[in-house]
């Protein structure tokens, strides 16, 4: 749906984005993931067509944004960082300025506003002043406008920052529900939100795109393989041995407390295989639990910090030494 | 054009529903009500040499309604905008920098026209008690309304050059002064050119012209240059935001 090729942007000589390119697929909510400054919102104003690019082009729904600016903008809709609303005016009366703004009839505006209330939750204050508005409810009036013309691609940028957290629940839910009928960039430094909504994500940094991929697949690739944690009674002496037998287990280690942690080939649970092998030996099985791999939150802040960028992909467990590998 | 339509209507909604606009229509009409009473008391006397009130009424109220009307309406109308950020929502929908520039200039244009509106009221009083020769306030107000034009299109390119409108209105006031002083500077210049040049665009004797009912088609095309021009710098001046 949208397509950017190599997007660059310099302010003066700061660079502030560098050479991006990715692509947003019809139907999916694309997160786009980033401490402050890494370029989030220069790139989506490029991809709004609010800041024309240096370099790279952009294109929504095969239509190119620069050369031809009004039928791409047509399929956006786009709630900026800060929502800026005319506050001396209704909710109501924004809306229908909003729709004539972006081109609709009265008749398709007299439809489509009731709908874009309705699926915002505004109901309750569409004859409000938007000036008396909370910031959740000002965040759904910039979420109404931006579907009102219902664009095909919707692009939210932080659409949770500054709410309390009531209302930053509400307004994933809402984002949820809008992304069964549009396609969605999202843009956020808030990492589980990525894992609450997104099928895929994008990770910038400095300017460029330094991970990609579904959030899951992240998560593997970025945590090497999984294991598995096993206590047995005594510590039998033959146990080691045995539990390097069993099918899947790729690597065994003995923690300090008495544990072994099993490395298991990607995508295998040999859990069954241990709890037979342990009775079939006569073992007294304490403990057998899957390991909690690294969370997303873990991959951005190892991506994201430059003077450990060069440190181990492995996480790292400083609660537990390794004593036999 | 429904583009300009939209952003018309909106700004026109925005000023009746704002303070600002009434305590500008509150004061206008004081000072232009007294300027009228002095007018009319003035005439009275049997001593004055009479002439039309125009001659009287326009010169006194012109220069200082221009100037402020010019200041105050437009100041907030784009750079606001640019200080808030809903310039961000504005430029992304399917509109360009020109209509945004003309459907706001049109807005302040009816909104100005509307604060004189009342001001008519002072010839039909005049007109109940004596014989009214209406050419001249057909050309006083029309020649308002023209001088108006060009320099609320002056407002509206100082309001697209920065996000303060105090700055815009600074802008706006000191463009309006010396549009109105320019012959000043044709005399430090001895060239009969530039001296030429200068009276030509300096607006101070202009309105003069039009109270006595000359309406001179130099002036109009010059005003009508004069916005087209500054209107133009306006959607320059907020298409180069872009590319800083």
């Amino acid at each position: 749906m949208i397509e950017a090729q190599n997007l660059s942007r310099r302010y003066g000589d700061f660079t502030a984005v560098d050479g991006i390119s990715f692509s947003v697929r019809e139907g999916e909510i694309l997160g786009m993931l980033g401490p402050n400054g890494a370029g989030k919102t220069t790139t989506i104003r490029m991809i709004t067509g609010f800041l024309p690019p240096t370099s790279g082009r952009v294109t929504v729904d095969g239509k190119d944004l620069l050369d031809s600016p009004r039928e791409a903008r047509r399929q956006l809709g786009y709630l900026p960082e800060n929502v800026a609303l005319y506050t001396e005016m209704r909710v109501r009366e924004y809306l229908a300025y909003r729709a004539r703004l972006e081109g609709l009839s009265r008749a398709e505006a007299a439809q489509a506003i009731p709908v874009a209330i309705e699926r915002c939750l505004l109901g309750d204050v569409r004859d409000q002043i938007i000036g008396t508005l909370s910031k959740g409810y000002r965040q759904r009036v910039g979420l109404a406008t931006a579907i009102l013309h219902n664009p095909r691609v919707l692009v939210l940028d932080e659409p949770t920052v500054g709410l309390d957290p009531r209302q930053i629940i509400s307004i994933r839910e809402l984002i949820r529900e809008l992304g069964r009928q549009h396609t969605l960039l999202l843009s956020t430094h808030i990492l589980p939100e990525v894992e609450l909504l997104c099928d895929r994500v994008v990770i910038i940094d400095g300017g460029r795109i330094i991970a990609e991929g579904t959030p899951q697949s992240l998560r593997e690739s970025w945590t090497g393989n999984p294991s598995i944690r096993v206590t047995l009674k005594d510590g039998p002496a033959d146990a080691g041995e045995a539990l390097d037998r069993i099918p899947g287990v790729v690597g065994i280690a003995l923690l300090a407390d008495g544990a072994w942690r099993l490395e298991c080939e990607r995508g295998a649970d040999p859990r069954e295989e241990i709890f037979r092998a342990a009775v079939a030996n006569g073992w007294t099985l304490l403990e057998l639990a899957r390991e909690r791999g690294a969370t997303l939150e873990d991959i951005f802040v190892r991506l994201t910090t430059h003077d450990a960028a060069d440190a181990a992909v492995t996480p790292s467990m400083p609660d537990e030494q390794e004593v036999v590998s | 054009m429904n583009a300009v339509l939209a952003t018309y209507l909106r700004e026109l909604r925005a000023y009746f529903f704002s303070p600002l606009a009434y305590v500008v229509l509150f004061f206008f009409l004081v000072i232009n009500g007294f300027i009228f009473i002095g007018m009319v008391s003035f005439l009275s006397d049997p001593r004055a040499q009479g002439g039309s009130p125009m001659t009287y009424f326009i010169p006194a109220t012109g220069f200082m309604s221009l100037l402020i009307l010019g200041v105050a309406l437009t100041m907030r109308l784009i750079s606001e905008e640019l200080r808030s950020g809903s310039i961000e929502v504005l430029m992304t929908a399917p509109v360009t920098e020109g209509q945004v520039v003309a459907g706001k200039y049109l807005a302040v244009l009816t909104f100005y026209a509307f604060l004189w509106l009342p001001t008519l009221a002072y010839p039909l009083v005049i007109s109940a008690y004596e014989k009214m020769d209406w050419g001249p306030v057909a050309a006083g107000y029309f020649g308002l309304l023209a001088l108006g034009a060009y320099l609320l299109a002056v407002g509206v390119f100082a309001s697209s050059v920065t996000r303060s409108q105090l700055l815009a209105a600074i802008i706006t006031a000191v463009l309006i002064l010396l549009l109105f002083l320019l012959s000043w500077f044709g005399d430090v210049f001895n060239g009969a050119v530039t001296k030429q040049v200068f009276e030509y665009l300096n607006l101070g004797t202009h309105l003069d012209e039009f109270a006595k009912g000359i309406v001179d088609t130099r002036r109009l095309v010059y005003y009508g240059s004069g916005t087209l021009f500054f209107l133009f710098l306006a959607t320059r001046a907020l298409e180069d935001r872009k590319w800083r």
